[in-house]
């Protein structure tokens, strides 16, 4: 098998990068949690081109946009705490992605779109969701879940049960 | 030790066979603390909100949050969606109903905003219809055109509802006295939308440091002024417009008319009702009088008269007799330059008190006059800020005229208000109907306010000064 070598210092810089990714999701999801009567409906209703329709029809919805709203909530707090502790660290990793790529796909940074919602800073297309995306892609593929987080544990848990039953010639990795 | 991590899809720590090393745990449960950090954030943040919110409340709000009100709300143009907005932001509150004859478009956007909140409203064209089906309404919000007030105002009142509704609070004496009747006969509450009498700055201001530190002094000249940019007609989108006869039922000539309602006569009152009002209300209040005489010069000077029927520039002087003596007041309002914005100037023998309900403008400044007393004692409590020193070079080094005064103090009014405006005027409407505080703006003060503003019209019409006696202000 090929392995990759990083040193402790690139592998601890990726883990600084997942556990900062966390903090933001798992807070953005807990913030909204905390605010009484929270909707998503202003921002999709904000939504522009492509999949206007479809945003649009969602935030028309009540019972879709409900379970959108739980789903919204609760996805960001379980991929915040999965980042942050570093458990199921890949799925985390891109189920925030694609949730980044749904936020993004909503209120796309197409040129001359303009949105009544202010935003800070200057963005010519790329925005930091689309930076935040290209981040967690960065961590799904290192998977920094197996050098510091409970990955490791889980892993190495898995592998210590697999090999007590294996047969003692099933060695040749 | 090589300094290199060789990572591979397995722990190099934890080859197969070999059970979890102290490492693997070590390393595995390294991000842990984390969460606690963020647990630690998160109590901090959620302290300091808490902190933030409960220092607008008082505490009689938090304990009355609980009572739910039901409300109804008539009209949603764009006033009616100004109070909607910072309703959404009033705990307590279950909407039940909203009433517009734009059905198709104001009515229907009004509806749709509340259900995404979680509200079942039903919506209503005829304010009677819903009275009749709507039994378990608490209270309703108007925010019509100005002629339909008091019909309104008086019939949700006799269905044993309290009424929060717009100024001005209608178009004719006759009929504002018929709602202070109706409110005095029903027992039920009436507030008028003057909503500055609830605001922050404002109550500082008259409580604090007009009444209290009288840091003014005697006050002999007011201004105000709101100044507007040019704008357009209100317009609507083509495919809904409404029909004719229901128009024509709700006392409107065309849909030009319903958009722009406030620029006909019989309608509305003009600028010099719609934002003069509110400012003129603020004379009387921080002068504790009604004005004796008005002055007043105006006109249609840049848009068509036909469209624009009410006067798009005015100039009025009030006088009072003030219980400190006479005192004179200036207003103006324009509608083709908005600069400068608007306020409300106080001048007295002590200091000058600007003042706006904007964040954006004058949002409170205090300018003490050389020859007053020392505010020390009042930078000490905090009721202004501590000087800024208006010595600026160009005076210093410029040879005073004799006939000119010393550049006075700055101080500031330390009291920033980031929520809507209209939001702690709504609050005490639905807190004295949970019995926990008094109308800020009752029945009886939207009354006076209307005729001394109406009179501004008549005196413009009557192109002379006209006086008030006090009975005029009394119903």
């Amino acid at each position: 098998m090929e392995s990759q070598k990083f040193t402790h210092l690139q592998m601890g810089a990726l883990v600084v990068l997942r556990v900062l990714i966390g903090w933001h999701f798992l807070y953005e999801g807990i913030a909204k949690l905390l605010k009484p009567n929270w909707s998503a409906a202003g921002f999709l209703m904000q939504s522009k081109g492509a999949f206007a329709g479809l945003f649009h029809w969602i935030a028309d919805t009540p019972g879709v946009l409900s379970v959108v709203n739980t789903l919204n909530i609760w996805g960001l707090i379980a991929i915040g705490l999965g980042l942050i502790l570093g458990v199921f660290t890949r799925t985390a990793s891109i189920a925030g992605m694609g949730l980044i790529l749904l936020y993004y796909l909503c209120n796309p940074l197409m040129v001359g779109f303009f949105y009544s919602i202010p935003m800070e800073g200057s963005y010519l297309i790329v925005n930091k969701n689309l930076v935040e995306m290209a981040a967690l892609f960065v961590i799904t593929v290192t998977n920094s879940g197996r050098y510091a987080g409970i990955d490791r544990i889980l892993h190495a848990l898995v592998l210590s049960r697999r090999s007590a039953r294996a047969v003692p010639a099933d060695t040749a990795g | 030790m090589s300094d290199e991590h060789t990572h591979t899809d397995e722990p190099s720590d934890a080859p197969r066979g070999k059970p979890i090393t102290r490492r693997d745990f070590l390393q595995g449960l390294a991000t842990v603390p984390v969460l606690g950090l963020f647990g630690y954030a998160l109590y901090k943040q959620i302290g300091y909100e808490q902190a933030q919110q409960s220092a607008g409340m008082t505490a009689e709000t938090k304990e009355a949050a609980g009572n739910e009100v039901n409300v109804a709300l008539l009209g949603v143009g764009a006033q009616g969606k100004v109070l909607l907005d910072a309703m959404l932001k009033i705990p307590g509150l279950r909407f039940r109903a909203v009433c517009d004859i734009w059905t198709e478009y104001h009515q229907m956007w009004a509806v749709n905003l509340l259900s995404r909140y979680n509200f079942e409203v039903n919506g209503y064209e005829d304010y009677r219809e819903m009275l009749a089906k709507e039994q378990d309404l608490d209270a309703v919000v108007i925010a019509t055109p100005d002629f339909w007030h008091a019909r309104h105002a008086v019939d949700c009142l006799e269905a044993g509802l309290n009424v929060y509704c717009e100024k001005e609070m209608s178009n004719t004496l006759e009929s504002a006295r018929s709602m202070v009747n109706a409110a005095r006969r029903t027992g039920k509450l009436l507030q008028i939308g003057h909503q500055r009498r609830s605001h922050p700055r404002y109550l500082h201001s008259y409580h604090n440091l007009l009444q209290e530190a009288d840091i003014l002094g005697r006050i002999v000249t007011a201004n105000a002024q709101w100044n507007r940019s040019v704008q357009p007609d209100n317009s609507w989108p083509e495919r809904y417009t409404m029909p004719a006869d229901r128009l024509r039922d709700y006392g409107f000539d065309s849909m030009h008319q319903f958009r722009n309602w406030r620029w006909y006569r019989g309608l509305g009152g003009g600028p010099i009702v719609d934002l003069g009002s509110h400012q003129i209300d603020i004379f009387n209040w921080f002068l504790e009088a009604q004005p004796t005489a008005v002055t007043a010069s105006g006109g249609t000077y840049y848009y068509p008269r036909e469209t624009h029927e009410w006067y798009d520039t005015v100039m009025a002087i009030y006088e009072y007799e003030t219980a400190r003596g006479r005192a004179q007041a200036y207003y103006q309002t324009q509608t083709t330059n908005g600069s400068q914005g608007y306020f409300e100037n106080f001048m007295g023998v002590h200091g000058t008190l600007l003042i706006s309900e904007s964040e954006a403008g004058y949002k409170g400044s205090l300018f003490r006059e050389a020859t007053a007393p020392p505010w020390d004692e009042w930078v000490r409590r905090g009721y202004v800020s501590p000087p800024k020193v208006n010595l600026p070079q160009e005076e210093a080094r410029a040879v005073l005229d004799v006939r000119e005064s010393v550049s006075p103090d700055e101080h500031q009014i330390p009291i920033e208000f980031l929520e809507p405006y209209h939001k702690p005027h709504l609050e005490n409407f639905f807190n004295t109907i949970r019995g926990t505080t008094q109308l800020n703006c009752p029945a009886e003060i939207g009354y006076e306010t209307a005729v001394a503003v109406l009179k501004v019209n008549e005196a413009i019409e009557a192109g002379r000064r006209l006086t008030f006696t006090p009975s005029e202000f009394a119903v």
